[in-house]
């Protein structure tokens, strides 16, 4: 017979371990389904956050439900993707267990995702629902070397022998033997930048954090990939979870930094069980915990589970969100790197991006800079490709590929019969591309000489059967419901660009001047990197589609 | 040593720490804010302090930037007066209305002073008349928060005019220690609310009332205030007087500004400068004036009289009782018998002589103070 628990128990088993709140509301909501009124209370009084605080701060967070039935009712992604292939339908067919819709699930190359319990269910339609393992990455076209992905497709990748085959902590190995400064200089010359949007150069921020006063000192892997469209994170966490592992305990050495978090969105349950997996094998064999590889150098790694808040990936307010704030972003300057968790100096790297900075630190700088198309570019990016495409998936492209070989030669392009009408860059955040700009290369400065992103690499494709205005009134409606309130302009500003696209209302007239006015106001003035990004999609829809605006 | 920024042209020194704002409001620069309050920490979440500061992308929030050598910074050029005016454009249109009471709280007209700044066509009037053209520019839509029925005697919940700063959140921590509110939901749902969104009275709230003091558009709002001059009747009665004094409850000695009409008190405004409060003030301060003009309130010395009641007497003759009464006792049952408490409302300056008068006058230490609690 197992033994539940009592609140007591859940909480004493995480207070003084560090980043506890949504350790303990995790262990409630798994225990219960939901978080009672007198959960909430004893949470309050065993962990000292004052109780209407704490009140609105699960608030915030969408999955933590507070009454039955709670966790275990169905959640059936109804993201831009999911849309096409039948996710309303499902949310529909489902609606006698108390389905409720939820966003982008990062399961857009096997759709429709139906999250219940702690199980993904994938399928296209309500009856058809079963567990599948994430797809692998389709197979490379062999014409370009990968770097992430090099080896991603061997059997057991996920254990720490498998990785291991294949070259895996060959890096870490050889890093240990040299200063942190070696490893810095190294990730600098291979001119990695980070893979989670902004872009900011990997070296340099590792240099920052090493040379921030102040301690202990953090790295957190943000596993939070919210963004509509990218689902790359989750591929990389379930076939090759030491991989990300191994860049964080690299970022560890680099920075002395002693503790480790991976933020995992809760859309990810089963990669959960993965990574605790790979952290127990990599402690058991001395590339984690104390005196790793029997150097006197010490790095904990501790999974922290989101619980369904896009913003909580921008890396601010993750940072609160670990702390038990409020999950508000942060005001910049200071940044993460000198003021981060705690505040104290602090790593935020994409899973893609340590990832990567494990492979540079086995195979040098100077193997990650040829892999580019381009040889002005360097390295490599890994697109998550879905939507009206035949071969939808994630693709790790060789930097300066042209869009059109990744969508027609590598993917197979539309169903046949049917045209591209547009794609969406970074996820949604970059806005639509369309006509003669598909003619672009992949790279960041490409992307946003057309005014778009290529920012996580999240690519949506919609065939000329689409309505495009409703798929932009869909993403404005994500970025609204997603907008954490904490500044008007694009708390604002996302409701109104999303009433004034929406077809069907009355009274609300589409008015082109005032979209645009609005989404200046937003993109100049926004706290954070979502209400300066929203505006792209009304931006990019009226520059592509002129008349599709009433 | 001392640093230096350009502001609007000019080259202005300011120490370490100060943030953009506080520089700029130092040359009298009117940076229109809503977030803002002096006294706490600062925000950033209503975006009309921004100024352009050369080097940055986009504009910055002067409240949050701190102050940097050689910083080039100017407060109101052509395009960012363009963004505050949208700015408050856009948070108008989430609000029922934008005049209100004036005596809902201290800071309730700030939104409807920006509006009329920056020129913006109130929403009413867009509603009633047909738009014209040159008004189709005006926005729109649906209104956010909602009103919640909270039957205290002293504070309205009125969210339909709330326009999510929360300022009254960060007074209710920051300044008051109370944490008795705070953030539910988020975007454009937010709502400030009480643990499990439920009333006043059964949350952590010790009816301080400084949230209704701090709340830029009168969301939340003094309902005594609003009782003592009804709506309709605020123009067309004598105006109101304000009373610099100090709040008589406690050894605190909050400074508050007393309003009155027709020389009634109608309510009472925490003083932002007060030296001992800094605009703090605690419920008995903000509320508990009543006793001043209640009918029942003592003004002069009472004595009992032999036919046992009590009859109005001279300060001469009630201190003359009082000291015959300690004398006989003293006499009659020794030092021990006699016990003083100072009371709570007294400053230090009479505690002092309480304890001496008890002392040294009686020769016991049994003295105590009631605010011991
Ligand atoms: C609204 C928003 C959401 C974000 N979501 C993610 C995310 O899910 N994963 C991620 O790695 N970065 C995300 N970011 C970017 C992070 O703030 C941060 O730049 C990144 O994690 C840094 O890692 P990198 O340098 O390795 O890219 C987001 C940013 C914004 C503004
Ligand atoms: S831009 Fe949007 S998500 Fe970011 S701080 Fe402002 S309201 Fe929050
Ligand atoms: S109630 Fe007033 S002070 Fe509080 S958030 Fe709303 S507008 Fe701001
Ligand atoms: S009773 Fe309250 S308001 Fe009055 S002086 Fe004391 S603390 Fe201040
Ligand atoms: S006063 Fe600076 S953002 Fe509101």
């Amino acid at each position: 017979m197992t033994v539940i628990p009592t609140n007591q128990a859940l909480i004493a088993q995480f207070r003084e371990a560090p980043a506890p709140l949504l350790a303990v509301l995790h262990a409630f909501h798994d225990r219960d389904g939901f978080i009672s009124e007198a959960a909430l209370r004893d949470i309050a009084v065993g962990l000292r956050i004052p109780l209407a605080e704490l009140f609105g701060t699960l608030t915030f967070y969408h999955h933590f439900a507070r009454e039955a039935p709670g966790k275990n009712a169905p959640r059936v992604c109804t993201g831009p993707v999911c849309r096409l292939k039948g996710g309303l339908e499902i949310l529909d067919a489902l609606s006698s267990e108390d389905a409720t819709p939820m966003p982008c699930a990062g399961r857009c190359d096997d759709c429709v995702p139906v999250l219940k319990g702690d199980e993904v269910l994938t399928g296209q339609q309500a009856d058809t629902l079963a567990v599948h393992a994430t797809p692998l990455p389709p197979p490379n076209p062999g014409t370009h070397e990968e770097c992430i992905f090099a080896e991603i497709r061997e059997p057991e990748r996920n254990t720490l022998a498998g990785y291991q085959r294949t070259g895996g902590y060959q890096g870490l190995t050889q890093a240990v033997t040299t200063s942190p400064t070696e490893v810095i200089n190294t990730l600098k010359e291979s001119q990695l930048a980070g893979r989670g949007g902004a872009g900011f150069p990997t070296g340099a921020k590792w240099e920052a954090v090493l040379n921030a006063p102040g301690e202990p000192k953090t790295v957190v892997c943000n596993a939070d990939e919210g963004e509509p469209g990218c689902f790359k994170d989750r591929t990389i966490l379930d076939y090759a979870p030491h991989a990300v592992l191994e860049g964080m305990t690299l970022a560890a050495y680099a920075t002395g930094a002693t503790r480790g978090f991976i933020y995992l969105r809760y859309e990810y349950p089963q990669t959960l069980k993965t990574l605790e997996r790979a952290i127990a094998e990599a402690k058991a064999a001395g590339l984690l915990g104390e005196n790793i590889l029997g150097e006197r150098f010490d790095f904990h790694i501790y999974i922290r589970r989101g619980a369904g808040a896009y913003v909580c990936g921008e890396e601010g307010s993750l940072l609160n969100s670990l702390e038990g704030k409020h999950p508000f972003p942060r005001n910049r300057p200071p940044y993460p790197v000198t003021h981060g968790f705690e505040n104290l100096p602090t790593v935020v790297n994409n899973v893609e991006t340590l990832a990567a900075a494990a492979e540079i630190l086995r195979h040098g700088a100077a193997w990650y800079q040829n892999l580019s198309y381009d040889k002005n570019l360097t390295g490599t990016k890994i697109i998550s490709l879905s939507g009206d495409i035949q071969r939808a998936g994630n693709y790790e492209v060789p930097f300066g590929l042209p869009l059109q070989t990744l969508l027609y030669d590598w993917a197979g392009g539309p169903a046949s019969g049917r045209s591209i009408q547009a794609i969406t860059s970074a996820g949604l955040s970059g806005g639509f591309i369309a006509g003669e700009d598909l003619g672009i290369t992949i790279d960041e400065p490409s992307f946003q000489k057309v005014g778009a992103m290529l920012g996580a690499a999240g690519i949506m494709v919609f065939d000329d059967t689409r309505d495009m205005l409703n798929v932009a009134h869909n993403a404005m409606e994500f970025f609204a419901e997603e907008s954490c309130g904490k500044c008007f302009p694009c708390r604002i500003g996302t409701q109104r660009l999303t009433e004034m696209l929406d077809r069907n209302a009355k009274g609300h007239r589409a008015r082109r001047a005032l979209i645009q006015e609005i989404g200046e106001v937003m993109k100049a003035t926004s706290a954070c990197g979502l209400g300066t990004a929203a505006p792209n999609i009304t931006e990019s829809l009226m520059r592509y589609f002129p008349d599709m605006l009433p | 040593m001392v640093h230096k920024l350009t502001i609007d042209g000019k080259e202005v020194a300011f120490s370490e720490g100060e943030t953009l704002l506080e520089v700029a409001q130092r040359h009298h620069k009117e940076i229109p804010t809503l977030c803002y309050d002096t006294r706490l920490e600062p925000f950033g979440g209503c975006r009309l302090c921004i100024v352009e500061l050369e080097g940055a992308r986009n504009p910055v929030a002067s409240c949050t930037t701190q102050a940097a050598p050689g910083m080039v910074v100017r407060t109101a050029t052509e395009e960012i007066e363009a963004y505050r005016k949208t700015l408050i454009e856009m948070v108008i249109s989430e609000n029922r209305e934008v005049d209100v009471h004036p005596l809902r709280g201290y800071a309730s007209g700030e939104l409807a002073k920006l509006r009329d700044r920056y020129a913006v066509t109130p929403k009413r009037e867009l509603a009633r008349d047909r738009p014209s053209r040159s008004e189709l520019g005006k926005i729109t839509g649906a209104t956010s928060g909602t009103s919640k029925s909270d039957d205290n005697p002293f504070i309205l919940r009125d969210y339909e005019l709330c326009i999510s700063c929360y300022r009254c959140v960060r007074v209710c921590a920051e300044q008051e220690g109370d944490h008795a509110i705070t953030v539910m939901n988020r975007g454009f749902h937010t709502q400030i609310a009480t643990e499990f969104d439920g009333l006043l009275k059964d949350s952590a709230c010790t009816f301080c009332g400084q949230c209704i003091q701090t709340c830029p558009t009168g969301a939340l709002a003094d309902k005594k205030a609003m009782r003592a001059v009804p709506v309709g009747a605020v123009s067309n009665r004598a105006p109101l007087e304000k009373t610099r004094t100090i709040c008589p409850y406690c050894g605190v000695g909050c400074s508050v500004d007393i309003l009155t009409q027709d020389e009634k008190i109608v309510g009472v405004h925490p003083a932002m400068d007060g030296p001992a409060n800094q605009g703090a003030l605690c419920v008995k301060g903000q509320f508990a004036y009543d006793f001043v003009q209640h009918p029942d309130r003592l003004k002069t010395p009472l004595v009992r009289e032999e036919d046992g009641e009590l009859h109005e007497a001279t300060w001469e003759d009630a201190l003359d009782r009082a000291a015959e009464g300690f004398r006989k006792t003293h006499a009659a049952h020794g030092r021990h018998s006699i016990y003083g408490i100072a009371s709570g409302r007294a400053p230090s300056e009479a505690a002092y002589l309480m304890q001496k008068f008890i002392r040294a006058g009686f020769g016991t230490n049994y003295i105590d103070n009631c605010s011991r609690a």
